[in-house]
């Protein structure tokens, strides 16, 4: 022990002056030799290269620093403890510690000279224009019905500011319910939306390089925008900027008319112009757009209508539709990487908390150059986290991080679930959606720890969620009215969101569980590590005839997969995740027994080396594991933060914040807080990500 | 290439179209423009290009000639690339046999021929549903494309349009029977059509939307504003961006640029549009109608030239979720589902595939019918593919895909056939002769080795 630390210390103190060439020597001194009594037996030696990892081609410390994905891989299998196997000699614990150390700091020292991976030019996501033209505006409600937003607030309860949640909210699913409960049709009169964007595979909807445009989309956005422009709901009663953008200027008894008129455009373009292309306009596009308007005047339109015209052609424009970055003159210290300036750093805050553009104080601050200010930035993001425009956030990202649209289409039996449904068409999956993401809104509002994600002390129910949870359908229930109280949580079965009935009804098939499909949820979602799609030759599931299946167990049945020797590697990491649920039932209610009166048996051994027997076994050894859930939860706002998948070069930085949120800083808000002040966040790419596209045209 | 210079669509019309879902097409005879301008000679008509994808693979023993007493595929996961060999006759040219499948083909026997043992090759790390679809066209051979896990760039509707879709409001149309609510795949999973890589060309699934879009009489004249004072924006914003996103933002202008010409070439067609007296579809149509009327929109689009080339998909790949089957099926399935489990669903499969190509039989026979300005038909100017990115749905196999090709493709095919190909054939053979059919001289296409010369007139 002692020698392994002032080897360290050795080691520490020349890394000072010798960086690179300390990592070759750390590399054959305590590298290798691990690699080579506990590793190349399968990873190298004889041809037997398993998950495509080959260490004994590494010659030097100087072939592992050129893979720094290879570096990451053997950290995360060292840190979660998935290598060696079970099978194999165990690695002693000092070891892998010192090897976690070494390959940490040679990420670090490689990386550090590394560009993040860019986030190209992407032109708004459909949630995203919506709220920006509400902004800019200043509206007080969508312009176009959204069913991103899964849920709807039906009482002014969204207050971050307060730091409190109500004892009890009223809650819709619009997307699940139609247009039933007699709300005024969403939207703006006249207006016509676009499609939904589609969720990138293991990311989300606002992944730049998902967001192209094309002519037929280019041609929405066009008539979009005139009907927006000319929607009879944009009047004085609606719009709070009425005042200072469309109504005809004060007029006084000697001035003339046109002048007037003239010179309020010319105010009222740069206020709004400003706004809109979230940077000071220029003056030669200034006067494009002031000649534009003048033009308008000049031919006898009315004033209001001038600038309903111009706010048509304004949402049109590129520099709205797009979100993007430009380098800068002058380069910065480390190679590739550059500081965002402060108009775009005010651009990625509000797309990140607000799903929007920035507001006029933020573009003050970045005008004065003040923005990036360490102290004034983490005010402003307070500031915008009080803000009710936050409330964006909550209605988009943990919908997607949780997949719950999956369950606008799960549609259990109704032979075998007769209760899930009720009269005309309502499903009891309106109430279910409501559960996590109040849940959620509930730790946001009230900064709490994100553990309570997966283990809280309270829960939110509605009549009809308790009676599911129940396992008792028989009372009368409105489905349409969705009130939600807050209860304290006493039952541990029932806690967190992994369990719910959302997740559990979506991840089913109409008439059975499927542990592997919520085993990858699991693993997807909660701890961001989406299993590889099967191989290219899975051999059919044993052919058995009805009366033989019926009496096995689910679990008897996928066996075959976990058998073959291939198959199990992954299976025994996607597996036991999926199988700790089976004693929720495909609609999410508690079970003992299966159909066929065979017991559940959810006994499993997570992650290679912790068992347990039970599913309140398992969710406390989740809850041991929960460095896992916070570097993949901290990887989820960092990747949605950015609207890009995360790269080696964002490694340090998502250790840094896990090891803060391990220290106790584990609060949603200093989370997202931290994301929102990281090097990714601030930093931008000036170099073209590599392989650029090629046959584009 | 210059407008003036392309071949000028010729919009010769045919008095009553009956369309699916009751709409009645009524379409007056008008000279096209080329003949009004004076010539006494009318102009050939314009070379059209069509596709008509068939999702999640077809049924093999319904479909190909002589496997109706083979044993059922098995499950074979996905990103399969197991070797079902469909093959019953030796490579070479055989008389066609219509299978259960092929049947509602017959009237039209001698306008199609069936293509059978063309291969895909799959590039691994992509779902294989996902890339059947949306590389089915493509123009690229597997792992060509550096940094994208689809060996996808500019699909063959778009490469063909670029040479005989210039001088049509709309270089090409994409259409997809997608009635699902949900957002469970990407993009991949339900665009056949794309510009390049990474860039998709939407499709487009509502057809009260897609009717308003290219028959509604709205004024575009509206948009006119914009597009100068964008095109400027955008040239100074341009300036200011890295390479790469400079590359990216070229979408921008490109789109910007298509309306513009497309506003031009609308007003050139306004009275044939006008003239064009569609009923809108109603907000609801059942399964089948549905995906009749969304190809009669892509023929009639063909007609009057609002296009030269289009594609259409009869249904997403995967999306797991239920499709309601009014009209074809008794309750609501998952197509996807059901391909898993043949041995249940199997007389379902048979039935909504001999549906589908129903429909494509059903709209040769409407092209077959239009009358062109030199009295050939609509179809003698059109090449039209039916086929499938996956050779069965069951084993998710790449190889041996069925495919059936209609048309005369302005006198330069000839069919009537059944060819077999030897085994290792790529798709993209096919593709490349269909290129050269059009008159778009290429060496090779995506992975292609050669042409498939049979077809050839």
């Amino acid at each position: 022990m002692m020698t392994s630390f002032l080897t360290r210390l050795a080691l520490v103190l020349l890394s000072l002056w010798s960086p690179l060439s300390l990592a070759a020597d750390e590399f054959a001194t305590d590298l290798q030799p691990a690699f080579e009594v506990h590793c190349i037996k399968c990873h190298g030696k004889g041809d037997k290269v398993r998950g495509k990892v080959n260490l004994l081609t590494l010659k030097s410390g100087d072939d592992l620093l050129a893979q720094p994905e290879l570096i990451e891989k053997l950290l995360t299998v060292l840190k979660d403890r998935e290598m060696p196997p079970e099978d194999e000699p165990p690695l002693p614990e000092p070891q892998r510690t010192e090897m976690i150390e070494r390959l940490q700091t040679m990420l670090r020292q490689v990386v550090a000279t590394q560009p993040f991976k860019s986030t190209p030019i992407r032109r708004m996501n459909r949630f995203q224009y919506n709220n920006a033209v509400v902004d800019l505006l200043e509206l007080d409600r969508p312009i176009f019905r959204l069913n991103e937003r899964l849920m709807r607030r039906r009482d002014d309860y969204f207050r971050p500011e307060t730091r409190t949640m109500p004892e009890q909210v009223k809650v819709s699913c619009r997307p699940l319910s139609k247009d039933i409960d007699n709300q005024r049709p969403e939207g703006f009169r006249g207006v016509t939306s676009f499609p939904q964007d589609q969720r990138a595979e293991h990311g989300f909807d606002n992944r730049a390089d998902h967001l192209t445009l094309s002519p037929l989309l280019m041609e929405s956005f066009l008539k979009l925008s005139q009907t927006i422009a000319e929607s009879p709901d944009l009047n004085p009663e609606e719009v709070r900027s009425w005042k200072w953008l469309f109504a005809t200027p004060d007029q006084t008894k000697d001035d003339d008319t046109d002048a007037a008129h003239a010179e309020a455009i010319e105010s009222r373009l740069k206020r709004l112009l400003r706004r809109a292309f979230r940077r000071p306009v220029d003056p030669e596009t200034l006067e494009r757009f002031t000649k534009f308007a003048n033009d308008q005047l000049t031919s006898g339109a009315s004033f209001e209508q001038t600038i309903r015209t111009v706010i048509a052609v304004v949402l049109g424009m590129p520099d709205f539709l797009y979100f993007y970055e430009t380098p800068n003159r002058q380069d910065d210290q480390a190679p590739g990487r550059q500081r965002v300036d402060d108009f775009e750093l005010a651009s990625r805050l509000s797309q990140f908390f607000w799903s929007s553009i920035p507001d006029d104080e933020l573009l003050d601050l970045a005008e004065a150059g003040k923005l990036s200010d360490q102290e004034t930035l983490s005010a402003e993001i307070d500031r915008m986290l009080n803000d009710r425009r936050s409330s964006r956030f909550c209605d988009n990202f943990p919908g997607q991080w949780l997949q719950l649209d999956r369950l606008i289409t799960s549609v259990p039996d109704p032979e075998k679930f007769p209760k899930f449904y009720h009269g005309d068409g309502y499903r009891a999956s309106m109430h279910m959606m409501a559960e996590p993401l109040l849940l959620f809104e509930t730790i946001y509002i009230e900064d709490r720890s994100i553990m309570e994600l997966l283990d809280p002390r309270f829960a939110w129910r509605s009549g009809m969620l308790r009676a599911i949870y129940a396992g008792n359908f028989k009372a009368k229930h409105n489905v349409q009215v969705q009130i939600f109280k807050r209860e304290p949580l006493t039952d541990p079965r029932q806690c967190g969101v992994m369990t719910t009935a959302a997740v559990m009804t979506m991840t089913a098939t109409p008439t059975r569980t499927q542990p592997i499909t919520r085993g990858a949820w699991v693993n997807t979602v909660i701890f961001n590590d989406p299993p590889e799609p099967p191989p290219a030759d899975v051999p059919p599931l044993p052919e058995a005839d009805h009366e033989e299946l019926a009496k096995l167990t689910i679990r008897e049945r996928l066996n075959a997969h976990r058998t073959r020797e291939d198959c199990a590697g992954c299976h025994k990491k996607i597996d036991p995740l999926g199988f700790a649920l089976e004693n929720y039932g495909p609609t999410g209610f508690w079970r003992d027994k299966y159909e066929n009166e065979r017991d559940v048996d959810v006994s499993g051994v997570l992650f290679d080396h912790d068992e347990f027997q039970t599913i309140v076994e398992f969710k406390q050894l989740i809850l041991k594991e929960r460095r896992r859930f916070f570097r993949g939860f901290i990887a989820h706002l960092l990747s949605y933060a950015l609207g890009r998948e995360l790269g080696t070069a964002d490694s340090p930085a998502l250790d840094h914040m896990t090891a803060q949120a391990m220290a106790g800083q584990d609060h949603l808000r200093a989370v997202l807080k931290r994301v929102a002040m990281s090097e990714p966040f601030l930093h931008k790419s000036t170099r073209a990500p590599e392989g650029s596209t090629s046959g584009e045209n | 290439m210059n407008d003036s210079n392309a071949p000028r669509s010729s919009v010769s019309r045919r008095s009553f179209l009956r369309c699916a879902g009751g709409a009645v097409l009524s379409l007056p005879w008008l000279e096209s423009f080329a003949t009004a301008k004076s010539d006494l000679e009318p102009k050939a008509p314009a070379q059209r290009l069509a596709f008509f994808y068939l999702p999640n693979g077809i049924t093999r023993r319904g479909f190909f000639p002589g496997e109706l007493d083979r044993p059922l595929p098995k499950f074979a996961g996905q990103n399969n690339v197991w070797r079902f060999e469909g093959t019953t006759v030796p490579p070479g040219t055989h008389p066609l046999t219509l299978t259960p499948t092929l049947a509602p083909l017959e009237k039209m026997r001698d306008r199609i021929s069936l293509i059978t043992g063309l291969d895909r090759t799959f590039q691994h790390g992509t779902d294989s549903h996902a890339q059947c679809a949306s590389c089915y066209l493509t123009s690229v051979a597997p792992y060509e494309v550096e940094g994208s896990a689809y060996p996808l760039a500019r699909t063959l509707d778009h490469i063909a349009a670029d040479f005989i879709g210039q001088s049509t409001p709309y270089s090409t149309l994409e259409l997809s029977c997608n009635d699902h609510k949900d957002n469970i795949e990407s993009i991949y999973f339900d665009n056949m059509s794309w510009y390049g890589t990474g860039h998709v060309a939407p499709s487009m699934r509502d057809p009260r939307t897609i009717y308003d879009r290219l028959f509604g009489t709205q004024a575009h004249t509206r948009s006119r504003n914009i597009t100068d004072l964008a095109l400027s924006n955008a040239q100074r914003l341009q300036k200011r961006l890295g390479n790469h996103d400079r590359q990216k933002f070229n979408e921008y202008f490109d789109s910007v640029r298509t309306i513009e010409k497309r506003m031009d070439r609308i007003d050139r067609l306004k009275s044939e549009l006008a003239a064009a007296n569609i009923e809108r579809p109603a907000e609801h149509l059942p399964r089948n109608e549905y995906i009749q009327l969304m190809g009669d929109l892509l023929v009639t689009s063909l007609q009057v030239g609002l296009t030269n080339v289009g594609t259409l998909m009869v249904g997403p790949e995967r999306w797991t979720t239920a499709t309601t089957w009014e009209g074809i099926l008794d309750k609501p399935y998952s197509h996807h589902a059901m391909t898993h489990s043949i041995a249940k669903y199997l007389e379902q499969l048979l039935i909504l595939d001999r549906f589908h190509v129903s429909v494509f039989a059903r709209l040769i026979q409407r092209m077959d019918s239009i009358e062109e300005s030199n009295g050939t038909t609509l179809l003698d100017n059109t090449i039209f593919t039916m086929g499938a990115g996956m050779g069965d749905g069951m084993t998710h196999q790449y190889n041996d895909l069925p495919l059936v090709v209609a048309g005369g493709g302005g006198g330069k095919l000839k069919l009537g056939s059944h060819i077999h190909c030897k085994i290792g054939t790529p798709l993209a053979n096919l593709w490349l002769t269909q290129l050269h059919a059009l008159g778009i001289e290429r060496k090779v296409y995506a992975d292609s080795n050669g042409t498939i010369g049979e077809i050839l007139g």
